[in-house]
């Protein structure tokens, strides 16, 4: 079981560069980018620490469940509202511009609503099942896409193309700049992963053990580092900063020799499909088990036989919002966007952790308004 | 009592009903000649009522005996009878006595899952053999029975096997519900069996799983999970299954663990190959030619030069003829079929490309999806791929390989989606038969 919680420290690794973090780095590369990857690693690494040994202490809780606990109801329901925007816009960012992503180089002919479409629909399905489904989705699908990706990565690591020098230079001379904010924000992102359990936790069995846990620094910063300095090293300290997509850009920079496809970017960009529909699966979903947590009636559910009615009206307003998103914005507006929400997700994730460590501090009182009824999961035969 | 069965049954030309005097006593008796074993009947009543007719043993004999039945209510007379027992009435009382004509005393060649080295003995058409067939392999004495008696049309009786200490017991609560619930109507095979204790008209992957081995159901028990026979079928019928279940060969067993796995693999790549080939050449095709390397998509662009219609037509056509031959080749009697197989080949052969209505490169896709189709060892299982196929061609020909790679997704999404009664039908790594959850779909 533990297995999954990794599962999503890994996939948030991989999916920064569809958020745009590479971007937000490499635009201020010259100016505290990289001194804020130490603070970043620091920050991510000791946030992933507090959120999993807190749950650790409310076995089979999510995290509303948590805040009624000790909230009275109208505060717990704001703070599930906090949280269910900043779920969604992720989900919601991350559809538009991995469609826009798509339509540019697969078919700049057609309609970028088509693309849009299809892959809103499939999320909209995706993410209104049930939790425990949505566990075993992405798990296969990170099974399946993360060999290849990190095949991918490395063989970009070890190309000749890849300039070292470019690579050292920026790091250099980005070392001695003072950190940015907004770049410590954008590179922990790569470290929320963490993040998932606030609802994935109610599929976690109670004597669940975090083990394993220096695993997170390792991978985050791989990730990190990999994600920022190879489009520096393939484009150069200058050229980087004209791709928005930089990602998709460097990846068509390599080539396999061998095979029916040779242009690595396609290869590349069907397996971020996946990863991006898992990202919009979990993001969403989660959004809409908080929204429904607001309500009275509501009793959490892992594993329900059919899926409530609720579930898809949900997920159908988040799929509309989408496209009105879509309608309304562009690239453009979309980095902006992509940078605001990077922010306020620092800024909300930090609050979080305080509360949690409030909440944790409340539970050894016993300052509790209602009673601690540790629900054990419901079992689909997968908590063994 | 003749009378009574009389009143219910007509009088077809195919049933005895007589009075036999022996000169002492008198014994009706009814039964129909063509499902009784007349040796049986001969050997336990004729003879002690005519040769060697002694009142006191004869009525003791009647008592004591397994093989007599004595107190059958009067509305079930008619059901034994038609299940091939012999009614008498002696002395005022009636008895039941079975002596059903077994038409099976040996087990079955395997027809369908074939195996080079494992047991080559399958299941029959008779229960009782077939419950012999699993208790020799399965020889525990924890393994439990459970006879039920639907009241359809067919009154086949139908047995539900697990293990006591292993079974799950909401799943088995499941089960046991829908066997008392089935539906009214003929009840002809397990097939039929299987779909309506699955309860989903339109799904699109197997819940159950069909087999003719009992080797293959005595390790379904050992992990811990249901089995159900029927009278009159040749097939058991396996519950829950995962989707990894369809892709096991008996004889991965029983051959090298090395040997297995690759073959295992080459049975998923197959899979994959004949979902998605049709579906992933048109969207190159007619979307994105520059995905393959351009040495490639110059030869399918060459060799489509002659074909005058978008790619999806000609896919559609291929595998229109591809679905003909088998299926033909499938129902026609066997002198018949390879006829259907030479005519075929040569259609789906050089002349159809020749003619200029189909690329070379098409001809190839379609064996390699034909073919592959083959490979997945269970035939349920790999008719729902070949459905499956369809709906991908139908994705790729509106939405390209985008389409393709959403519509991967969405399987995916489906199948994890999927509970085979209340336990996950594609999750890895749980080999073994979990406890299912509280609810069961």
């Amino acid at each position: 079981m533990i297995r999954y919680y990794y599962y999503h420290i890994f996939y948030v690794g991989m999916m920064n560069i569809m958020v745009l973090v590479p971007y937000v780095l490499i635009s201020h590369r010259f100016d505290g980018a990289v001194s804020s990857f130490p603070l970043a690693i620091a920050c991510g690494t000791l946030y992933s620490y507090v959120t999993s040994a807190v749950f650790q202490r409310f076995p089979g809780l999510g995290l509303p469940e948590i805040y009624k606990l000790f909230l009275p109801v109208w505060l717990a329901n704001c703070l599930n509202m906090v949280g269910v925007v900043v779920w969604c816009t992720a989900g919601i960012i991350v559809l538009f511009s991995y469609s826009n992503t798509v339509g540019i180089f697969f078919d700049p002919e057609a309609s970028s609503y088509l693309n849009l479409a299809i892959m809103a629909a499939a999320s909209l399905w995706a993410a209104s099942r049930t939790s425990r489904s949505v566990q075993f989705t992405h798990e296969v699908l990170l099974i399946v896409s993360t060999p290849i990706i990190l095949w991918i990565l490395f063989k970009a690591l070890f190309s000749h193309w890849l300039d070292w020098d470019a690579i050292r230079l920026v790091a250099d001379a980005g070392i001695r700049k003072p950190p940015s904010m907004v770049c410590l924000f954008a590179a922990s992102f790569v470290f929320s992963g963490h993040m998932n359990i606030t609802l994935f936790n109610r599929l976690n069995p109670s004597d669940l053990k975090f083990r394993f846990r220096w695993i997170i620094p390792i991978v985050g910063t791989f990730f990190l580092l990999v994600s920022f300095f190879v489009p520096i090293g393939f484009h150069g300290t200058q050229a980087v900063g004209n791709y928005l997509y930089v990602w998709s850009v460097t990846t068509d920079s390599l080539m396999m020799k061998y095979g029916f496809i040779q242009r690595v970017l396609y290869l590349f960009l069907l397996l971020y499909t996946f990863l991006s529909l898992v990202f919009v699966m979990n993001t969403w979903h989660t959004g809409m088990e908080f929204f429904k947590a607001c309500f009275k009636k509501y009793k959490p559910q892992t594993d329900e036989v059919n899926v409530p009615a609720i579930n898809w009206w949900i997920c159908g307003v988040l799929a509309g919002l989408t496209f009105v998103y879509a309608y309304f914005t562009n690239d453009i507006f979309n980095r902006v966007a992509a940078e605001l929400w990077l922010v306020t997700r620092f800024i909300i994730e930090s609050i979080l952790v305080m509360l949690l460590i409030v909440f944790v501090v409340m539970k050894k009182k016993g300052y509790m308004k209602r009673i601690d009824e540790s629900r054990s999961p419901q079992s689909g035969g997968a908590n063994r | 009592m003749l009378e009574k069965v009389k009143d219910i049954l007509g009088t077809p030309s195919d049933f005895t009903a007589e009075t036999m005097d022996n000169g002492y006593a008198k014994m009706q008796i009814c039964f129909f000649p063509g499902m009784c074993d007349m040796d049986q009947l001969k050997d336990a009543i004729v003879v002690p009522f005519s040769y060697r007719f002694d009142p006191d043993e004869f009525r003791r004999m009647l008592h004591t005996s397994i093989g007599f039945m004595k107190d059958v209510p009067e509305d079930q007379w008619v059901d034994f009878l038609l299940k091939g027992y012999i009614i008498l009435e002696y002395e005022g009382e009636v008895f039941v006595f079975r002596a059903i004509r077994r038409m099976q005393t040996q087990p079955d060649q395997t027809q369908v899952e074939a195996s080079l080295q494992g047991p080559q003995s399958a299941f029959t058409e008779n229960l009782d053999l077939n419950l012999t067939l699993v208790r020799n392999l399965y020889n525990v004495p924890e393994l439990t029975v459970e006879n039920f008696e639907p009241q359809n049309q067919s009154k086949s009786k139908i047995a539900l096997l697990y293990d006591r200490t292993k079974r799950n017991e909401t799943t088995l609560e499941e089960v046991r519900k829908r066997l008392r619930n089935l539906d009214e109507g003929l009840l002809l095979s397990a097939g039929q069996l299987a779909k309506q204790i699955s309860q989903a008209k339109y799904r699109l992957f197997p819940i159950t799983q069909i087999t003719e081995r009992p080797d293959r159901l005595s390790i379904h028990l050992n992990k811990g999970k249901l089995a159900v026979l029927m009278d009159g079928s040749r097939f058991a019928i396996l519950l829950p299954v995962h989707f990894f279940d369809f892709m096991y060969a008996m004889d991965d067993h029983y051959e090298p663990s090395w040997m297995s796995r690759f073959l295992i693999g080459l049975r998923y790549v197959s899979m994959m190959l004949t979902l998605l080939l049709p579906a992933l050449y048109i969207s190159i095709v007619s979307y994105n030619p520059e995905v393959f390397r351009v040495q490639l998509a110059f030869t399918i662009d060459g060799s489509r030069a002659a074909v005058p219609y978008p790619s999806f037509i000609e896919v559609l056509l291929m595998l229109f003829m591809i679905e003909a031959l088998i299926e033909a080749s499938l129902r026609l009697p066997r002198s018949v079929g390879s006829t259907a197989a030479t005519v075929g080949g040569l259609i789906l052969g050089q002349a159809a490309q020749q003619a200029g209505l189909v690329s070379s490169i098409m001809i190839i896709v379609t064996s390699v999806v034909a073919i592959s189709n083959f490979v997945i060892p269970n035939s349920t299982f790999s008719y729902f791929i070949r459905i499956l196929k369809y709906a991908f061609v139908l994705v790729a020909v509106f939405a390209g390989l985008v389409g393709v790679v959403v519509g991967i997704f969405m399987l995916v999404v489906y199948l994890c989606n999927m509970r085979s009664f209340g336990e996950p039908y594609f999750a890895l790594f749980q080999s073994k038969a979990g406890k299912a959850s509280d609810n069961i779909k």
